[in-house]
């Protein structure tokens, strides 16, 4: 009885992925890859579990994006607001402006209609400090990612051309936990949360997962939603947050290197022929289409055949 | 996201400030109103010179020099707002003129506002305690939300002589009404005739006994009454003596016939907006959308204070919202019933091949069983938002059950309507069904107590989820011997003495029906109910069918179910003391400890499914100990006795297929869809269970209603599509979703793969 949807409508493409699309391999792009995650108090029991597993998933993620003395976790039981702010002025001067930095808060906030605070063990971090923090870097690419209660009152203040901001509420008027870090998280694992399949998360398909899964909560349980995540800047889909499959390594090869090209100009044909969908009859578009993408896959395959050739070889 | 649409409730209109007019029939006082002018006036009205009246009105309203008279006349005009505020002059003016007073709270009584009606005849009462006019407004307020209070104020009424004639006559009608509403027939005709005499008496209109008396013969199943030619012959207009008898035609359920009142009274009397709304209203309930709009229309301009007219009109509204599915599409030769469906867009793909399958599932079981074939489609309508469903049911939010049934049309609530672990829609819309059987199968006469108990038989012992499923609530009204007779039990349905007393009265039906299956056989149940058919009360049937008394029958009913459950009955300290044991253990995460205490719950009472089930804790303990294979066992054994709770159900049909029990996963996984259909990762999964177990087909399905369900994950749905109808040898089909797929992720390399595979299939094919 389910009516399949109608293959001109679905073939019509949305902006969104033409954006991801052009950018196939965001972070190479960039020089290195800082990560710091911050863990805040969890309270009872179940926070503190919670966000121990949301953690050591950010963890694990950062490891499959940059190296290990790149990435920092500050744990609840040990961290300080001083430990952070050290940091980051240590991070000032290790990092270029082609460097990408990534700060994620995982924890419980508050706001008391003038100031936000990231709670950790003695002061707390304030929505100042984290906005300081991160404007002292050089680095022209940042992610902030805020799952705590309330984050969204550092919208504003962290709000700046160089910054992606994640935050799990829309104000800080939303002051209940958020279940957005839960998710967030789990995106970071999940292949379904990899939107265009190329085995890389990016921080919009972190926040377009976790958003989504936020609304079907609320709405599955049939209760008025007390969090509304909200994603501020443009670049997030250009800002890698995990790696689902391997890292292909750089080669010196001339087929694979003739081959990468090749799929690279299928890929910018591809880009091409979409925007000139709405000049094209459906049947035009559809035949120009399938011949670009039984090209590219062949070209995929021929690479993939490549590889496991030097792979036997070495 | 769909959010709740704002519905309406009794109380929430602003008073009578809005200038409209109201429209209602001019209400007989007798008595309460002591001026000759307005009194002459009325006379022509109830005598049905309505032209007359009407000029009469207009006189009075522009030269009385009484306020409280043109306060009547605006009223009898139907200006509202001008009536309230000549009323409000009049108390100003006079505020101890307690006859007024009543009169003004009449006036917010009859547009439906009546926390201001009592709080008027309150003021009347506190001038006057014994002010007859002022008891009776009260009662009837009270009575019409069926609020116990209302004997207070009409028992003096009743009892005491000296009060005034009229307020008499009008306690008689009232307790009269209520009587006939509750099957007192007798009772009800005694108090006709004192209302009568009185009435002879002071040479008032008769019409309000007609109209009860016509009811009464209604209710005898003589429905060309003779009081209907005598009410005509007094006034031709007076729309009351159909529309009366039309209110038992529908709480008997005997919509159609009330369909046919109800036009007969707006027929004579085209500005009763009573009778329009109720007319709307029924004729919704058999499927008449565009009828029923008119009439509901007609009622709201007639009538804009009334919020069921605009409740229902909103839900009509709503109807854009959703979406009629018809199986088949075309009429056939296949002697297929037809079947509709009005779905909610966003639900539709997900439910209709479930809803569809098990209607098709239960028509064949109950057209075997009860000997009775469909004579019109069956309708079946979803509601996402319960409150709309009340609204489709009641005409008010507010309404506790879960499904309705009017003949053909069944209302429900939608699976996403409710907490999946509290609601199983498949199981409801097998109950529902089971009504349309037991309403046609005897033109509407069965008795409540009986068509539920059938329903709830059929979900127990033939339904998509079957086994004996019973709240402890009941458990805890078996226990005090609450259970009634079985001459009575319409009772527990129809006026329920104690707050649990319907959902005891349900199962108590059920295990009757139980009782006399197991006892009497299946052809019992069936000669039960068409003898129902033929009008006979539950007492006389019981001992024509199954050849004992009622008392007799209750006897061994008594004794079925001590046999039944006695285990949980003799130990119900001891179950009650067990299962805080266990929830504390499961607190305490005293995963051994639990182990014998839930088996012990289980084996008193291995039904027991619900969210408490011990079943669902022993599992849980068996998991944290790493015993997969016992937490499988006991699950399985769960889902066997009727346990539904989808997360329960869904890690087992995981684990299931972990341990490579493909078949049995997927069968536990296709259960949960009548319970969660709206699950889009679970049709994903349940998809690539059955694509693995090479059913292709049914794959499609799930992932076609995965992608109607806007997964987030496109590409992987696409895929899937792809992947089945490639399983399927439709290349064509297939091609079309892998292209999709890689349109959102050129990189994906399954649908990479898979083109691959067709283009090079397809090119061996050419050479």
């Amino acid at each position: 009885m389910a009516v399949a949807p109608s293959l001109e409508h679905d073939l019509k493409f949305s902006s969104r992925f033409i954006a991801g699309f052009l950018i196939c391999a965001p972070f190479t792009a960039f020089s290195a890859m800082h990560v710091v995650v911050v863990e805040g108090l969890g309270g009872e029991a179940r926070y503190i579990e919670q966000f121990a597993e949301q953690v050591a998933v950010l963890e694990s993620a950062a490891q499959s994006l940059t190296d290990e003395n790149q990435i920092r976790v500050f744990r609840a039981d040990d961290v300080s607001r001083d430990e952070v702010l050290q940091y980051f002025a240590d991070l000032k001067s290790a990092t270029t402006n082609s460097d990408q930095v990534a700060l994620f808060l995982i924890g419980h906030g508050s706001y008391d209609d003038h100031e936000y605070k990231f709670n950790i063990p003695g002061p707390d971090l304030t929505g100042e400090d984290i906005a300081e923090m991160l404007n002292s870097l050089p680095s022209t690419s940042q992610l902030l990612v805020n799952t705590s209660s309330a984050s969204g009152a550092i919208a504003e203040l962290a709000a700046n051309e160089n910054r992606m901001l994640i935050l799990a509420t829309k104000s800080g008027v939303e002051r209940h936990a958020t279940r957005f870090g839960g998710y967030f998280a789990a995106a970071l694992q999940d292949p379904s949360a990899d939107i265009d399949k190329n085995q890389v998360i990016s921080a919009a398909e972190a926040f377009s997962f976790a958003e989504r899964q936020v609304d079907d909560y609320f709405e599955r349980n049939g209760q008025l939603a007390t969090e509304h995540p909200r994603l501020e800047g443009n670049r997030a889909d250009r800002f890698s947050v995990a790696r689902l499959g391997e890292v292909r390594r750089d080669t010196a090869d001339s087929v694979l290197t003739d081959l990468i090209a090749e799929r690279d100009e299928i890929n910018a044909m591809i880009n091409s022929l979409r925007l000139e969908q709405d000049n094209m009859t459906p049947e035009n578009y559809r035949s120009a289409l399938l011949r670009h993408m039984v090209r590219l896959a062949e070209t995929e395959e021929a690479i993939e055949a490549r590889e496991t050739e030097l792979g036997d070889e070495n | 996201m769909r959010t709740n649409r704002t519905v309406v409730g009794c109380t929430t209109f602003l008073a009578l400030l809005s200038g409209l007019p109201a429209a209602f029939a001019r209400d007989i006082h007798y008595g309460a109103i002591f001026d000759d002018d307005v009194i002459a006036c009325d006379q022509l009205h109830w005598r049905g010179q309505i032209e007359e009246s009407r000029e009469c009105y207009s006189e009075l309203l522009r030269n009385s020099d009484s306020l409280a008279a043109r306060a009547e006349a605006a009223w009898a005009l139907k200006d509202l707002q001008t009536a309230n505020s000549l009323f409000q002059q009049a108390m100003r003016l006079n505020p101890d003129d307690v006859v007024t007073r009543v009169r003004w709270g009449d006036l917010y009584a009859d547009s439906h506002q009546d926390a201001e009606a009592m709080e008027i005849y309150r003021e009347a009462l506190e001038r006057d305690e014994n002010d007859p006019f002022a008891q009776l407004g009260a009662a009837r307020v009270l009575a019409g939300s069926f609020d116990d209070a209302a004997n207070a104020f009409l028992t003096p009424l009743l009892t005491d002589p000296t009060k005034a004639d009229g307020a008499r006559v009008g306690a008689l009608l009232l307790s009269a009404r209520v009587a006939l509403e509750n099957g007192r027939r007798d009772e009800a005709v005694d108090a006709l005739d004192d209302a009568e005499e009185i009435v002879n008496r002071n040479d008032w209109p008769p019409l309000e006994i007609f109209a009860l008396r016509a009811a009464a013969d209604l209710l005898n199943n003589v429905t060309e009454s003779s009081w209907t030619e005598a009410s005509l012959e007094y006034n031709p207009h007076y729309g009351g003596i159909y529309e009366v008898p039309a209110h038992f035609y529908v709480i008997t359920r005997r919509y159609r016939g009330a369909i046919d009142l109800y036009q007969k009274a707006v027929d004579i009397d085209s500005s009763l907006a009573s009778a329009h709304e109720e007319l709307g209203v029924n004729l919704l309930r058999d499927n008449q959308v565009s009828r029923a709009r008119k009439h509901l229309v007609t009622a709201h301009d007639q009538d804009p204070f009334s919020p069921i007219a605009v409740n229902t009109l909103r839900l009509l509204d709503s109807f854009a919202n959703f979406t009629l599915i018809n199986d088949p599409e075309m009429p056939n030769d296949a002697g297929l019933e037809p079947v509709t469906l009005r779905l909610h867009k966003e639900e539709a793909a997900a439910i209709a091949p479930y809803a569809i399958q098990l209607t098709r599932d239960s028509i064949k079981e109950f057209t075997e069983r009860y000997n009775f074939q469909l004579r019109e489609p069956v309708i079946i309508e979803m509601y996402p938002d319960h409150e709309d469903f009340a609204v489709r049911t009641a005409g008010m939010p507010g309404l506790g059950i879960l499904g309705a049934t009017f003949g053909y049309v069944v209302a429900m609530d939608s699976p996403s309507g409710r907490p999946p672990e509290h609601f199983q829609w498949g199981t409801t819309l097998w109950h529902e069904l089971a009504h349309v059987f037991t309403l046609e199968a005897t033109d509407h006469l069965v008795p409540r107590w009986f068509s539920e108990g059938i329903s709830v038989f059929e979900e127990w012992r033939s339904g998509p989820n079957p086994g004996v499923r019973i709240p402890m609530s009941v458990y805890n009204a078996m226990n005090d011997d609450r259970f009634l007779p079985v001459a009575e039990l319409d009772e527990g349905f129809l006026r329920p003495t104690y707050e649990e007393q319907i959902i005891v009265s349900y199962m108590q039906a059920g295990l009757v029906c139980l009782y006399i299956d197991s006892e009497y056989g299946a052809e019992s149940l069936r000669a039960l109910l068409y003898k129902f058919g033929e009008g006979t009360l539950t007492g006389e049937a019981i001992e024509a069918v199954l050849g004992i008394s009622p008392e007799e029958f209750d006897k061994g009913f008594d004794r079925y179910v001590r046999s039944e459950h006695g285990a949980i009955l003799d130990n119900f300290e001891d179950w009650h003391r067990t299962q805080l044991s266990i929830q504390q253990k499961l607190s305490d995460e005293d995963w051994s400890g639990i182990i014998e205490l839930a088996k012990h719950l289980i084996s008193l009472l291995p039904g027991y499914i619900e969210p408490d089930s011990p079943y669902l804790a022993l599992a849980h303990a068996h998991d944290e100990l790493g015993e997969r294979q016992k937490a499988i066992a006991v699950l399985e054994t769960f889902s066997a006795n009727g346990g539904y709770d989808p997360a329960a159900l869904k890690r087992l049909g995981h684990w299931l297929y972990e341990v490579n029990r493909l078949s049995d996963a997927i069968d536990i996984l296709q259960s949960v869809n009548l319970v969660d259909p709206l699950d889009q990762e679970l049709h994903g999964a349940l998809g690539d269970m059955l694509l693995e177990d090479q059913r292709a087909e049914e794959a499609l399905l799930e992932y076609s209603i995965a992608l109607a369900l806007n997964p987030h994950d496109k590409a992987t749905a696409y895929y899937r599509m792809a992947n089945a109808y490639h399983e399927l040898g439709n290349d064509e089909q297939s091609q079309n979703y892998l292209l999709q797929a890689l349109d959102v992720a050129p990189n994906f390399r399954p649908a990479q793969r898979l083109l691959l595979d067709l283009m090079r299939a397809d090119s061996d094919n050419q050479h």
